[in-house]
């Protein structure tokens, strides 16, 4: 039996805004520890993963690990019936074939639940390796958010160059080319400060489409830290209070 | 059949013994050699039956135990004369013109221009002349040339008012001074050779007046003729009248035609056709120019041409010998092979006699040794100079009529010639019978609405008929690729080795035995169009074409419809001194409505449908309605005669009666259809399986001729459109297929005594059908033949509505889409007949057409709509799991503009895959193979499109939702939906729930090196700990299960992968060496690969159960 209750139904709605566009349908692995999810997209470009700790849900209950194969399509078509300040219950029987989720209204004078049927996904599984990076950047999310809006006007690459002194995302479209430098900020209270811890200059190209897409995430949490080296994938992590994370990695652009 | 026959019989007698025979020492490894062939050519053999083949097996048997002996070392050195003697044809018979007539059958007619007279013969005194040459066969097998003098090209205008003989002499001076002035030459004195004025009419337009007087104009030499035609047709560019006329523009008469088409029009000679020199009236030529047997100079007049229907002997086929080549090039990596760089290797020639059941001739022109090959000649060379040499030689000696081989008229002769050119090897594109003609490569486009437009060059070759068979079957079939392999598996049921050309090189640079390997393969090549013209029948087909509609054979593949029935009309409208005027062509015209369907109520019929057919119903509905060119009468014309003159269309034409003056077209289509019924006749009465072929494919010509003057007189762009006869035809149609529901709904109902009310549920162009509402087979026949009677009764004859079938059950889907059992017979059903339905058509993906081909027999054969519903969820569930072959899915189309308007997916995948390496990327006019795979949310489709072969090699997941959606989903949903109250249930439930989902591809590793594959419980997602390696603590009740799932996994696909390994061995031809094939069209190809694939997956998975025994 597995039965998990979150206080804010949006945190799953807002979670699920970034990662729907990038896979139809994906499975949530639940075990004792807590939900994770690992998810690539069809072009095998990036890669979501997702943890959600055991600790952070108002309770949790998962006696045997089971995977909730679920169509994101239906899964957020689901949420939209759900209140933003609704509890949410995911259930599930071991070895079943559906799951229910439950939505009720803060004052409980409103109980809705919902049945899903479970997809058989059949995928490898990942181990993410601890690699050297070059540079770490950790700037508020809507900035990030505005930075690739600002430059998707103009291509569809972008350039991201850090060094200690800041990080330039260039780019170059047949209109014409834009750049953008952020630098570290000191004054500022933590959440809005932008900080780079950089060991070595680095440069490498993205598709703007994707990163803009990641993006979405940013009601999730103010800040968003990028890990950046030259021989892996950059790792895009926004932090969810209290609770766990929501990461995407993305392959460089080669020429 | 390698070992049966041999490739060197004698074609004298007595030679056998010196025959330099190829060995029969290569036993080692032969074993397994081409069995599959052998079976399936036999069988062939006892189809065709035909009588001469036991002698033909015994004569080679005897030199075969006679030769095995001294064979082996007999190549290309020592024995130049022997083998000469074996390739050249008999010798001639003693011919006198005085005593002997000679006659030929003619295959080959083109005209030359000749400097001098020759005596004896007619024509001018002096300078160049046209002289027609017939090339042919005799009946003892010797190629003639005969040139044909004193025949002058011509044209007519009408004659205006006040011409008349005497103003002739003026005309041709002020003519002729015009064209010598646009034209100088020195060749000829006089462009213009004389004026005429004959009685003739033009065929336009009912005219009941008497003859008029037209002037013909006959000039000297055929090339003339545009320029001539040209000024009298815009007099007033030239500044050019006709004395004592004022400028004006002529209409000009048969002024477009081919000078040879001219020649045998004005002879009455068909294509194909048998014609004779009386003795006395021809010469032999003095100084010969041709390589032909007999060469003879004879005079137009005196020239005989037999018919192919006035007696048996002239309707038989001459014994033509037809050379079937191929040839390998050894290209560099990467690039298709360039003639200036890349040398030609082989070259595979199979050389037989037509009516002979085997070829004589097997042999392989090879550079650098050649293991022996059993059955055939190998002939090594060790220059490539040497070798091409050795090869014009060879066709010279050979000296065939037919040259055929696939896709040889686009690339090998054009390569050949190329690469001799590159060689600096003068001679070699002396190919042609006529010992001064150099072949030359024309690059011409082809299109036309039925084909499409095609690149393709032209080798000159004037003799030698060339016969390439991709054209032939692109012509005459439509699939889904024209490559040889897929030809071959189609009508031979043979796949072949497919060795792409970059491996070529290397079993090139390889030993004896790799070139041999090589040269099994190019023989192989060659051997394949022979059977193909065999199985096809194409030349009993082609030539009976030819004959009936008076076009030389390569008039067929090199020409559109248009000219068959121009032929025709000709030869017609000449004996009853009509002409046909030349028009400039014009895209534009009125459209017209084409033909009408009653729509369908559709539905799943599970009692008998009767299904009625007005037999030949344009070419009827023209014989009926007497429409012709020269029954037209113009609206105001029609005003001034009596409406019982002429016959008011339903679209609004006027055409006269057959008692004002019978139309040449339906007079042609009586004949075409009273030959066909005859040959029908013929057939049904024959024996002998050499005539019943020819009898076969003339009925066949008969009845493609009938059907395609109705598309004459509708092409706008053709030779003599005329939209009011093609618009009168298909209103006519409509109007019949209207009346035809009125009465048999107004008659065959329960108010005149039947037991239920008939109606029409479909109906379209040419056939009804009908529920007559009884329930047995027996019953709906009896009252459709009635029906038929009846309803026939109301049309104007030949207009006939015939009984055909029964449908029972019937699915009828949509307008031209619908499934059947087909009766003929109340007892049993003969097949099941499909319609526009996904299984017939070729722009869909192979699993499509299985789908809706297994569910149709499931639902009308074995009438179970629940297997059939319980086989579409299965395969759908297969398909989401992606556990179905990848040959399955791959989709086709035709590449067959170089530019797009909009960005298309073959297109597109074609240009990806030549950025990828142009050698083997797709060309214009082939077809491109692709799957779908998985892509971005949204991405479009050519996006998502991918070479098959890439998406094997790299492990690409498909986008099998695409196939769902897009490709099963709605031809499906129309099978199912007359049958199943919610079809759509099909597509959704538990079957869809298990998917398979993309797996990082090995190619991706420099993208995600930081991921290594987890190990993970195979039963829930626990990750697995160091020491376990299959399943978690918590799952261990479950690993037993799961290690026998896995291993009959493996097995399954361990048996899997050694049949479809087998297969190719077999294909192949050899056991103990590696299979190289990578041949695109082969199902077995991708199946392999993706087995291979599977297997090695699942063995890991296997092996991590690490169970020691």
């Amino acid at each position: 039996m597995f039965e998990a209750r979150l206080l804010k139904a949006s945190l799953l709605k807002k979670i699920l805004e970034p990662i729907k566009d990038l896979v139809d349908s994906a499975n949530f692995d639940c075990s004792p520890v807590g939900i994770s999810l690992q998810a690539m997209d069809s072009t095998h470009v990036t890669l979501i993963t997702l943890l959600l700790r055991s600790d952070g849900f108002d309770s949790y209950n998962c006696d045997r690990s089971l995977s909730l194969g679920l169509s994101l399509v239906s899964l957020n078509k689901i949420l939209k019936c759900a209140g933003n300040d609704d509890f949410l219950t995911i259930k599930a029987r071991d070895e079943a074939d559906t799951v229910t989720f439950v939505f009720e209204s803060p004052k409980s004078d409103r109980i809705s639940d919902f049945e899903v049927k479970l997809l058989e996904l059949k995928n490898d599984q990942y181990n993410i390796r601890d690699s050297d990076y070059s540079a770490v950047v950790k700037m508020p999310s809507a900035e990030l958010q505005r930075i690739c809006r600002d430059l998707s006007i103009m291509g569809e690459n972008v350039t991201i160059t850090a060094n200690k002194e800041g990080v330039k995302f260039s780019v170059s479209g047949d209109s014409g080319s834009g750049n953008i430098t952020v630098r570290p900020t000191t004054d500022t209270e933590a959440d809005l400060a932008t900080t780079i811890e950089s060991k070595e200059p680095v440069v490498l190209s993205f598709a703007l489409k994707f990163l803009s897409n990641f993006t979405k995430a940013t009601p999730l949490s103010p800040t968003v830290k990028l890990t950046i080296s030259e021989t892996d994938p950059i790792v895009i992590e926004y932090k969810i209070d209290d609770i766990g994370y929501l990461r995407f990695f993305l392959a460089p652009k080669m020429d | 059949m390698y070992k049966k026959g041999l490739q060197l019989k004698p074609s004298g007698s007595g030679t056998a013994k010196a025959a330099p025979t190829p060995t029969s020492s290569y036993k080692s490894g032969g074993g397994g050699y081409d069995d599959e062939d052998d079976e399936d050519f036999d069988d062939e053999d006892e189809e065709e039956d035909f009588d001469e083949e036991e002698e033909d097996d015994e004569v080679d048997q005897d030199e075969y135990d006679d030769d095995t002996g001294d064979a082996m070392d007999t190549g290309a050195d020592d024995n130049s004369s022997k083998q000469i003697f074996l390739w050249s044809r008999k010798p001639v018979p003693n011919l006198n013109p005085r005593s002997n007539s000679l006659i030929f059958q003619q295959l080959e007619v083109d005209y030359a221009e000749l400097k001098e007279p020759v005596e004896g013969m007619p024509g001018p005194k002096a300078g160049s002349r046209p002289i027609v040459r017939l090339f042919g066969v005799t009946k003892e097998g010797n190629s003639v040339l005969c040139k044909v003098h004193g025949f002058l090209p011509y044209f007519f205008i009408a004659c205006p008012p006040n011409f008349d003989v005497t103003h002739c002499k003026s005309f041709k001076e002020a003519l002729n001074e015009m064209m010598m002035s646009k034209m100088p030459s020195q060749e000829v004195t006089d462009i213009v050779v004389s004026i005429d004025i004959f009685q003739k009419k033009s065929i336009m337009g009912y005219n009941p007046d008497p003859l008029t007087p037209f002037i013909m104009i006959t000039l000297i030499l055929p090339k003339y003729v545009t320029k001539c035609r040209d000024i009298l047709e815009n007099g007033h560019k030239y500044f050019f009248e006709i004395p004592g006329q004022p400028v004006r523009q002529y209409q000009t008469y048969e002024s477009n035609i081919p000078f040879a088409l001219r020649f045998l029009i004005d002879k009455t000679i068909t294509g194909c056709s048998w014609v004779e020199l009386p003795a006395t009236t021809y010469k032999l030529s003095t100084t010969p120019v041709s390589t032909c047997q007999i060469e003879v100079e004879t005079s137009l007049d005196t020239l005989i041409a037999h018919s192919p229907d006035s007696g048996e002997q002239w309707s038989a086929l001459a014994p033509f010998r037809i050379l079937s080549f191929d040839i390998e090039c050894a290209g560099r990596k990467g690039f298709f092979p360039e003639a200036e760089k890349d040398p030609v290797i082989q070259i595979a020639n199979i050389v037989k006699n037509q009516g002979e059941q085997e070829p004589f001739i097997r042999n392989i022109f090879t550079l650098k040794g050649c293991s022996s090959i059993v059955g055939a000649h190998v002939i090594p060379h060790d220059k490539e100079v040497d070798m091409l040499k050795a090869w014009r030689n060879f066709v010279i000696q050979v000296d065939p009529d037919l040259i055929i081989g696939y896709n040889i008229v686009n690339f090998d002769l054009p390569y050949l010639i190329g690469r001799a050119r590159a060689l600096k090897i003068n001679d070699f594109a002396r190919l042609s019978r006529i010992k001064s003609t150099i072949s030359k490569v024309k690059s011409t486009h082809f299109s036309s609405s039925n084909l499409g437009t095609r690149e393709s060059k032209e080798v000159s070759m004037p003799g030698r008929t060339q016969f390439d068979l991709i054209q032939a079957i692109q012509r005459d079939h439509k699939l889904s690729s024209y490559s040889l392999n897929n030809v071959s598996a189609h009508f031979l049921k043979e796949q072949k080795e497919d060795v792409h050309f970059s491996i070529i090189s290397d079993l090139q640079n390889g030993d004896d035995d790799d070139r041999r390997r090589l040269a099994v393969y190019c023989l192989k090549d060659a051997l394949l169009p022979v059977k193909l013209l065999d199985k096809l029948m194409l030349l009993f087909n082609y030539t009976e074409m030819a004959r009936v509609t008076g076009v030389p054979l390569s008039y067929l593949l090199g020409r559109g419809e248009g000219v068959k029935v121009l032929s025709q009309l000709y030869r017609k409208a000449m004996k009853e001194d009509f002409l046909i005027p030349t028009y400039k062509v014009s895209t534009k015209g009125p459209k017209y409505k084409g033909a009408i369907v009653i729509e369908p109520t559709t539905g799943f019929y599970d009692v008998p449908i009767a299904t009625l057919d007005f037999t030949s119903l344009y070419p009827s509905i023209m014989m009926a309605h007497n429409l012709c060119y020269s029954t037209l009468i113009p609206a105001e014309e029609a005003k001034k005669l009596q409406p019982t003159d002429y016959t008011l269309t339903p679209s609004g034409d006027y055409f006269a009666l057959p008692r004002l003056k019978k139309g040449l077209l339906p007079r042609i289509l009586e004949e075409l259809l009273s030959a066909r019924k005859k040959a029908k006749d013929d057939l049904k009465n024959e024996t002998d399986p050499f005539k019943k072929a020819v009898l076969d494919g003339r009925q066949l010509a008969l009845k493609i001729s009938a059907n395609s003057v109705y598309g004459f007189t509708g092409a706008r762009v053709g030779k003599l459109p005329c939209i009011e006869i093609s618009r009168s035809v298909t209103s006519f149609g409509r109007e019949m297929l209207d009346t035809t529901k009125r009465i048999v709904e107004s008659n065959y109902n329960i108010a005149n005594g039947y037991k239920h009310d008939a109606v029409i549920i479909y109906g379209d162009t040419d056939s009804v059908m009908i529920k007559f509402g009884v329930s047995t087979v027996a019953e709906a026949m009896e009252l459709g033949r009635h029906a038929s009677k009846e309803v026939t009764k109301h049309f104007i004859r030949p207009i006939n509505l015939d009984f055909e079938k029964v449908y029972y059950p019937y699915l009828l889907m949509a307008k031209k889409k619908y499934a059947g059992l087909f009766w003929t017979k109340p007892d049993t059903f003969d097949k099941m007949d499909v319609k526009g339905l996904e299984n017939v058509r070729r722009d869909t993906c192979p699993l499509v057409r299985n789908v809706v081909s297994v569910i149709l027999r499931k639902l009308l054969i074995e009438k179970d709509i629940k297997m059939a519903e319980e086989y579409t969820k299965s395969i759908i569930s297969d398909l989401l799991q992606n556990r179905l072959d990848i040959s399955l899915l791959v989709i086709t189309k035709a590449l067959s503009k170089t530019e797009y308007k909009g960005r298309v997916v073959h297109n597109e995948l074609a240009q990806k895959m030549r950025a990828r390496d142009p050698s083997t990327a797709p060309n214009l006019g082939d077809r491109v193979p692709y799957v779908v795979i998985q892509g971005l949310k949204g991405a479009p489709i050519y996006e998502k499109a991918e070479d098959p072969l890439y998406v094997l090699e790299h492990n690409i997941l498909l986008d099998t939702q695409y196939y769902l959606d897009k490709q099963l989903k709605a031809p499906l949903l129309r099978i199912f939906k007359p049958c199943l109250p919610n079809p759509e249930a099909i597509f959704n439930g538990e079957h869809t729930r298990t998917i398979a989902q993309a797996t990082l591809s090995t190619n991706n590793k420099g993208f995600f090196g930081a991921l290594e594959k987890k190990k993970v419980c195979m039963s829930c997602p626990n990750t697995l700990t160091d020491e376990e390696s299959t399943v978690c603590k918590n799952c261990r009740h479950r690993e037993p299960d799961l290690y026998q799932t896995c291993l009959s996994n493996v097995t399954a696909l361990e048996d899997k992968f050694s049949q479809t390994w087998t297969q190719c061995q077999r294909c192949t031809g050899s056991l103990h060496q590696p299979v190289l094939c990578s041949n695109r069209d082969c199902p077995i190809f991708y199946m392999r690969t993706k087995v291979q694939f599977d297997l090695v997956e699942a063995k890991k998975t296997l092996d991590r159960f690490n169970v020691e025994w």
